[in-house]
């Protein structure tokens, strides 16, 4: 992307005024995204981004300037531009680059970008097909595929030079269901750090099928009348609860700053002895799995929670001087726009022993989250909200009716208390989690589990 | 190469092609960044960005590419992707490129700042240390922001239009944390505009007292309670709504304003505008994504629906004009549907009369999990919210951690009066505290 003799002049450039660290982040990423409205291909978006992103530490201050080009000329005038906001001057010594290959255990088959059209049209309309074969009251489908090849490069002071090439496939496919006025949806969007494969995993009208069950169920479901009560969270993107009520407060960026609920509780207990919590990014072919971090630390698998005690936070460089701790290989950043900062990667809770009907079975009255929607969280209280997508009303130890504009509120440092039964078949859902350095793909999972009390919105 | 050139390296190859309908839609734009932690400096950057989308319209359908790589290889490689796309596209929406004739109001030229990165370095710190001095409980984590930036937009078309539209912008942004005991709370205020219009010691106010206020705050008890929503409150919940006011999104079913056009949908003091050159508003825009001239107009007037957002295809399919409301939030956007500053006309009462109206109530000053707990289909919210309890007609003690739910439908008929007080959120979005009859809140 960029040769050596100019990464080396920019990282001379950029050190020039005191700065103790200098860090070039090159990017050249083509993406692709296809969407169909019902059946019918209705827009395709198709773009080249392009640039670099160059930061300076001196101590804990740093500085970063980014430029939409990769042109030399560019690439230098942004280091110039960076170091300019340090006053000093320097002896900048001769930076040997060596260059590391950390290796690839993501293996893509099939490269999105060499595959046309036609072919993901096909799978996306079968499944979209399905969801409206599903039931006379689907109205409206909406199908999307979302591929991105993602190539970069980074270069240190440190004398590291290395590069990584993901490759990302996403398969959305959404369900309105109308009855009387009123629309119900039901959505599924698996993903993986695969290219075009991605289609041998799933059978589209697999896919189809349940978004439209989903939306059918919800419009048939009353509202769940708002209350404290027992909640069973379902495995998979279940583990939105932890990531948002948790998992952000445990970033470096945030404890760092003294905004998280978990500053100097290193070694103790924070969650209920049931709770174990990782970030693991060396998943193989994980959807927010990544080889090196953007930094160019290799990714590894932390584990953050142990039986209930905290282990560790997830950490990047700049973050890790002001907390005076090594990097975790979870610096990440959407693309050379953003500064990195330290961010979750395939975020679960390990599986405990808890059998599902016995979770279930614990319930008198309160509710069986099947499905999470979204949710966002406040990292100073950890006051967190989250959607319940699809949820039932568990009377007497039984999963009921469908109840619809569900919603879980809580505080973070009280709700990992409460997780007192943990199943054993944990899953994973997909995401895209958006912070300060932007919007990047990651991974919720659990197994399935029990909160004992906790405050269900609804009307 | 610079953008003038890899344009005429695009019009080339379109000419090649025999592409006879196309447009090149260009964005740039520069921007430098201070974040203070503590008392010094966390954060400087300094950003220059670009991008062009080019689109072509080949048997109605329309192909889009974009690039930030302004090479000769890039300009074929557009035109061939975009070419391509076209070819794919199924939707039986015909795609329209907009021809010469608006008038065009000439946007006034914001006032070209040209603060230095030192100013800008000092301008922060000295917010800081005034949020520090607010209140003794304000705490570290309390951070500043301040921005300043200029943008360019441009729009080429094969039908002769060629605009460009330039603004600049200062946002200042502060964040407060208060520590209390054991209880830590966080406030928020942020004011765009000219850096000397920017009044410092109203920002540090807020913010110190957003999160100041909170401190104490208890449940409330679940229940049906008329709400006065803060303006930012209610600008939030509109912002969320926005989308289904959009003739797109009516006509693909998303939205339940279908045929509503010219019915009341909303209660009679409910008007709700949408204007490119709002005075508060840092940027300015005097055309559409399309190109078609942007202006003022109340989308909701006295509660009744006047008209839809459109851009050039919605209004084709509905046989209206274009409102110039066709948006590209990014250079490489497909062309959709926004408004520009939307915002809900102020009425005459003031806040303390809405609380007076009120009687006993909630007064919501923030919702969250808006982009979770919301859905534009349905209209359906149910939010995390904090606030203050109203009683005796009066702001009371501070409420946090419960839930409001309703649909924003049913919402915008059930609002028994509008207060004076506008408050704009990042200049985009607008609304005055505004008081609802009955809304369902979950708590303890």
């Amino acid at each position: 992307m960029l040769s050596r003799e100019l990464l080396k002049e920019a990282l001379r450039r950029a050190l020039a005024t005191g700065a103790d660290y200098a860090e070039v982040f090159a990017e050249h990423t083509r993406s692709k995204w296809i969407e169909l409205v019902s059946e019918k291909v209705d827009a395709i978006g198709d773009n080249v981004i392009s640039g670099v992103g160059i930061r300076i530490f001196k101590g804990t201050r740093c500085v970063s300037g980014s430029a939409s080009s990769l042109e030399p000329s560019a690439v230098l005038q942004c280091a110039s531009r960076v170091a300019e906001a340090l006053a000093d001057s320097a002896q900048v010594e001769d930076l040997v680059l060596r260059e590391r290959i950390f290796g690839d255990v993501h293996p893509v088959k099939i490269v999105p970008g060499d595959v046309a059209n036609s072919e993901k049209i096909d799978y996306m309309r079968e499944a979209c097909l399905a969801a409206r074969e599903q039931s006379g009251e689907i109205v409206q489908t909406n199908g999307r595929i979302q591929e991105v090849d993602h190539k970069i490069l980074i270069a240190t002071s440190e004398g590291l030079l290395t590069q990584d090439r993901q490759i990302r496939t996403r398969l959305f496919v959404e369900a309105v269901a109308s009855a009387d006025g009123e629309n119900q949806t039901g959505m599924i969007a698996p993903g993986a750090r695969k290219g075009i494969e991605l289609f041998d995993d799933f059978d589209p009208r697999e896919l189809g099928r349940k978004a439209a069950a989903q939306a059918v169920t919800m419009l048939h479901a009353g509202y769940v009348s708002a209350g404290v009560m027992p909640v069973a969270i379902e495995n998979g993107f279940g583990g939105v609860i932890f990531h948002e009520a948790c998992g952000h407060s445990l970033e470096a960026s945030a404890v760092a700053l003294g905004q998280s609920q978990f500053v100097g509780k290193l070694g103790q207990q924070i969650a209920n002895p049931k709770v174990t919590a990782i970030d693991d990014g060396t998943i193989p072919n994980g959807w927010g799995s990544v080889n090196i971090d953007d930094e160019g630390t290799p990714s590894q698998k932390n584990v953050l929670i142990e039986n209930g005690i905290l282990k560790s936070y997830m950490v990047d460089k700049l973050n890790g001087r002001r907390l005076g701790m090594a990097s975790t290989g979870s610096s990440r950043r959407q693309s050379y726009q953003y500064e990195p900062t330290s961010r979750m990667t395939n975020t679960y809770i390990a599986a405990g022993e808890d059998r599902d009907e016995d979770i279930i079975s614990s319930i008198e009255y309160g509710l069986y989250a099947k499905e999470m929607g979204g949710g966002s969280v406040n990292p100073v209280t950890g006051e967190f909200n989250f959607a319940v997508r699809e949820g039932y009303l568990i009377r007497n130890g039984k999963i009921c009716e469908p109840v619809r504009g569900a919603s879980l509120v809580g505080k973070g440092s009280e709700i990992i208390q409460k997780i007192d039964m943990v199943g054993k078949n944990v899953a994973r859902g997909q995401g895209m989690c958006g912070a300060s350095s932007g919007s990047i793909p990651t991974d919720v999972g659990q197994p399935l589990i029990r909160v004992s009390s906790i405050t269900v919105g609804g009307r | 190469m610079t953008y003038q050139e890899f344009k005429e390296s695009v019009i080339r190859e379109a000419k090649a092609r025999k592409i006879a309908e196309y447009e090149i839609y260009y964005t740039e734009s520069e921007s430098t960044t201070v974040e203070i932690f503590q008392e010094e400096v966390k954060g400087y950057s300094t950003e220059s960005s670009l991008g062009v989308c080019f689109r072509c319209v080949v048997n109605e359908r329309a192909g889009y590419a974009s690039t930030e790589d302004l090479s000769e290889e890039e300009a074929v490689s557009i035109v061939d992707r975009a070419l391509a796309n076209a070819g794919s596209i199924e939707s039986e929406t015909k795609a329209l490129l907009h021809k010469k004739g608006d008038h065009y109001e000439k946007v006034s030229e914001t006032q070209k700042e040209e603060v230095s990165g030192a100013e800008l370095v000092e301008t922060a710190l000295g917010v800081q240390r005034k949020l520090y001095q607010a209140d003794s409980r304000v705490t570290d984590g309390t951070q500043t922001y301040l921005a300043q930036g200029r943008e360019k937009y441009a729009l080429y078309n094969s039908n002769g239009l060629d605009l460009e539209d330039r603004a600049a912008y200062t946002q200042c942004v502060a964040v407060s944390v208060v520590k209390d005991g054991e209880e830590m709370n966080n406030g928020m205020a942020d004011k765009m505009g000219a850096m000397k219009e920017i009044d410092i010691d109203a920002l540090v106010a807020e913010a110190v007292e957003d999160a100041v206020s909170a401190i104490g705050a208890e449940g409330v008890a679940s229940g049906k309670y008329p709400v006065v929503f803060s303006g930012k409150a209610m600008a939030s919940l509109l912002m969320t709504f926005a989308s289904v006011f959009s003739a797109e999104e009516v006509q693909k079913g998303l939205s339940l304003l279908k045929d509503k056009e010219g019915e009341k949908i909303a209660a009679d003091c409910v008007t709700i505008v949408d204007d490119p050159r709002y005075p508060g508003s840092a940027v300015k825009r005097s055309f559409d994504g399309e190109g078609v001239a942007a202006y003022a107009k109340n989308v909701v007037e006295d509660g009744t629906l006047n008209t839809l957002l459109y851009n050039l295809a919605t209004a084709e399919k509905a046989g209206v004009k274009s409102t110039g409301n066709a948006s590209k939030p990014s250079y490489a956007s497909v062309v959709g549907i926004s408004p520009f500053t939307f915002y809900i006309k102020p009425g005459e009462v003031s806040r303390e009369e809405l609380f007076r109206k009120a009687g006993s109530g909630i007064y919501v000053t923030s919702l969250q999990g808006l982009h979770a707990g919301a859905n534009p289909v349905t209209g359906d919210f149910s939010l995390a919210a904090s606030g203050f309890l109203v009683e005796d007609g009066c702001k009371a003690k501070p409420v946090k951690g419960f839930t409001v739910a309703d649909n924003f439908y049913a919402l915008l008929k059930k609002v028994v009066s509008v207060g004076s007080d506008l408050e704009l959120v990042h200049g985009r979005v607008g609304a005055p505290s505004v008081l609802v009859e009955e809304i369902t809140v979950g708590g303890k």
